[in-house]
């Protein structure tokens, strides 16, 4: 048989298998919708996501003046964002490489001092904001965000008189104790405070509808803060929310789920005698094997990206790097495509592999993080887990969403996978073979 | 066409074919008749190349070896499980097993409409196997043997638990088959098929192939002699003979006024008489 019908063979056995699983309401519902009800079920009994839809930032308080506590009491209240006080600077870019804030708001010491020399200087405080440059749309938002929280304290500062005549005074002090403006220019600058102080007093006298003459609207045109965002380089070694560790669990389901179905479907071959016919036409066996390892291979790929795909669109689980994540999940499907043909073809009759892979998986599972994850094992169980392929494709697949591995740290659960993969192709192959003859 | 040679296969210690050769002609259709566990589904599996023999050959003519997988396009095998997916309709079962064999395009989809019209099951054709009756799947079964259009078919027991509307439609495709050229290894255990289908028959049973014949020769040399059954008032008579008329008619004239002949049968050596003469034991043991 030559190369292009002998792909066409393994085709039609695949697509054949793909749709046999499709069309089987249970094993398509344990394959495909149940690891979904499960992973969600299970991030919300780990906490779920609570903080959806809203940014979490982080705020470092080191000045503790009234002017600081009231622009921190404005920062908590934004909408669309979570405050949390972080005791230190250290503490705040913390959670920020860690991934549990996009950012952290410094107001750094001398900030009322920063807002009360505004006019003399001509520059308000400095404030120095941390952020995850992975996430440019939230910081975007979170710039606009203090830029207005900014104008509101400026705002505020014209609708209270005294704190501005107060800083209006400072202002004239300091040009009149200046060396470097010359008396011209000192006093028309005396004149226009004179003429902003009259204009503060008649802004702020109601008029007749009981409103001020000047509103707050009008007064935000200024920029009183210089917001400086500092990128801080992320530590991706912990979960944001449940799902992001309910995720993986999801896809050991999943992946279970297809295992399971096509050890069964390959069972149903030998016993029902499928089989026969498969091997009485001009195919070799390798075209069978490799049919029924793309079918595999496709349910998992298939099962794993659904998976990702909703939890992440629905349930803020974090895709950092795509291509590492295609990579992980291909080791994955590999190795269980490599375990399924193995176990397909490890009892001596089709419905003995069937149950006898059945069991075999399910252990899997459970050792593997299926249903605890491993690092909430206690510590005699992790040497255990790691004779699970489940658990290194878990290892893989958060490796390339909340853990952040590097390709360097992604290598030995990837390596393992492969090892898994060609271990399980090949035993299953020459079991499959044995079978054959027998 | 199928040359067997000195064909031998055992599993541990059951001996499952002995020493069995025998030569099919093109365009006959050669019954291999046996009880279950004769040894016939183990011969067709080695017809087909997916049993190896322990010793011996197999060799179609003008292509080889039926364990080199060019060499099975010459082959169609109904076997004797049904070899169908449930889940797939019978148009998609056909054009899957098609596909495996290198058919492809509009001529598939023809070859498919054209096999599913042959066995009866075109009006069904989109509904799913697993909701035909045990003979439509049967037919179904048979149709995907015949998907490629293969000079040789090997159908292994294919009316094995069917009713008789489809057990009739089965034996009236395998005529239709065997006139139309195909040559068929057809294997039973049901003498009246193998007796109203097969221009040869091989009898087989623990393995061995004791007789091979049309069933006139099968008959001939191993049936033994006609049976003449006499029913009188107060007894049964059972007459051996050659020539049953000639003891009729003797039986007639000599009947007695206080006994007399209320009946008489002829039963005339078959396929099953041939069989409990070679092996002792009936077809159906």
């Amino acid at each position: 048989m030559g190369l292009f019908a002998g792909i066409r063979a393994m085709w039609a056995i695949a697509w054949t298998d793909v749709r046999l699983l499709l069309r089987d309401r249970a094993t398509a519902f344990f394959t495909f919708v149940f690891p979904v009800i499960f992973a969600i079920f299970f991030g919300l009994v780990f906490g779920g996501d609570a903080k959806k839809g809203k940014i979490e930032i982080a705020i470092v308080q080191h000045d503790q003046s009234m002017l600081a506590g009231e622009f921190v009491k404005n920062l908590m209240t934004m909408e669309g964002f979570v405050a949390t006080m972080a005791p230190s600077e250290e503490e705040g870019e913390r959670l920020v490489r860690e991934g549990r804030a996009s950012a952290c708001v410094i107001i750094p010491q001398g900030f009322d001092k920063g807002i009360e020399t505004l006019f003399a200087t001509g520059k308000g405080p400095q404030i120095p904001v941390l952020v995850d440059p992975s996430r440019p749309g939230e910081n975007g938002l979170l710039q606009g965000r203090l830029t207005e929280q900014s104008f509101a304290m400026m705002a505020k500062s014209f609708s209270q008189p005294d704190r501005l005549k107060k800083q209006l005074q400072q202002a004239r002090d300091s040009i009149a104790h200046s060396k470097d403006i010359d008396l011209q220019r000192k006093l028309m600058f005396g004149t226009l405070f004179q003429n902003i102080e009259t204009f503060v007093n008649d802004a702020n006298k109601p008029g007749e509808d009981g409103k001020a003459a000047v509103s707050d609207d009008i007064m935000s045109k200024f920029s009183p803060m210089q917001i400086e965002m500092k990128d801080v380089r992320k530590q991706r070694n912990g979960p944001t929310n449940a799902y992001e560790v309910s995720l993986p669990q999801g896809i050991v389901w999943g992946l279970m789920g297809c295992v399971t179905a096509f050890v069964s479907t390959l069972a149903r071959d030998r016993q029902r005698g499928t089989l026969v016919r498969l091997r009485s036409a001009p195919v070799t066996r390798w075209h069978i094997i490799g049919g029924k390892a793309i079918a595999g291979f496709l349910s998992c790929m298939l099962v794993q990206w659904l998976l990702i795909a909703i939890f992440a669109t629905f349930f803020h689980v974090r895709v950092p790097n795509p291509s590492m994540l295609v990579v992980a999940t291909v080791f994955s499907a590999c190795a269980f495509v490599g375990v399924m043909m193995f176990l397909a073809v490890l009892g001596r009759s089709g419905e003995g592999s069937a149950g006898f892979g059945r069991s075999v998986i399910l252990i899997m599972a459970l050792i593997g993080g299926g249903t605890l994850p491993v690092f909430f094992m206690p510590a005699f169980m992790k040497p255990v887990s790691m004779a699970s392929p489940f658990k290194w494709a878990v290892d893989a697949i958060e490796g390339a969403t909340w853990r952040g591995y590097n390709m360097q740290q992604m290598t030995f659960p990837l390596a393992v996978l492969a090892g898994i993969a060609i271990g399980g192709f090949v035993l299953g192959s020459m079991l499959f073979r044995r079978a054959m003859r027998e | 066409m199928l040359r067997l040679s000195h064909l031998r296969k055992t599993y541990g210690n059951l001996v499952a074919v002995d020493d069995v050769s025998l030569e099919v002609r093109k365009g006959e259709v050669f019954g291999l008749l046996g009880p279950n566990g004769a040894g016939k589904s183990t011969t067709i599996g080695m017809c087909v190349g997916l049993i190896s023999p322990d010793s011996g050959s197999v060799v179609i003519e003008g292509a080889g070896d039926p364990t080199q997988d060019s060499v099975r396009q010459h082959l169609g095998v109904a076997p004797q499980a049904l070899a169908i997916y449930d889940d797939l309709t019978g148009a998609e079962n056909l054009s899957l097993f098609g596909r495996l064999y290198g058919l492809g395009g509009r001529s598939l989809g023809d070859r498919v409409h054209r096999v599913l019209d042959l066995v009866g099951l075109l009006p069904r054709a989109s509904d799913r196997a697993g909701v035909y009756s045990g003979g439509m799947k049967r037919r179904l079964n048979l149709a995907a043997a015949l998907i490629h259009e293969p000079p040789l078919l090997l159908l292994d027991e294919p009316t094995a638990g069917v009713d008789p509307q489809s057990r009739n439609n089965i034996l009236d495709t395998v005529r239709d088959l065997a006139k139309a050229g195909k040559t068929i290894i057809y294997t039973t255990h049901y003498m009246e098929e193998a007796q109203r289908l097969c221009d040869r028959i091989g009898i087989i049973d623990k393995g061995r192939l004791l007789c091979v014949g049309t069933v006139a020769e099968l008959v001939n040399s191993h049936g033994g002699k006609s049976v003449v059954r006499v029913d009188r008032s107060h007894k049964h008579e059972r007459i051996e003979t050659d020539d049953p008329l000639r003891e009729i008619s003797r039986v007639l004239s000599a009947s007695e006024s206080t006994d007399p002949v209320t009946g008489v049968h002829i039963d005339k050596p078959d396929l099953e008489s041939v069989f409990l003469s070679l092996t002792g034991r009936s077809l159906r043991d």
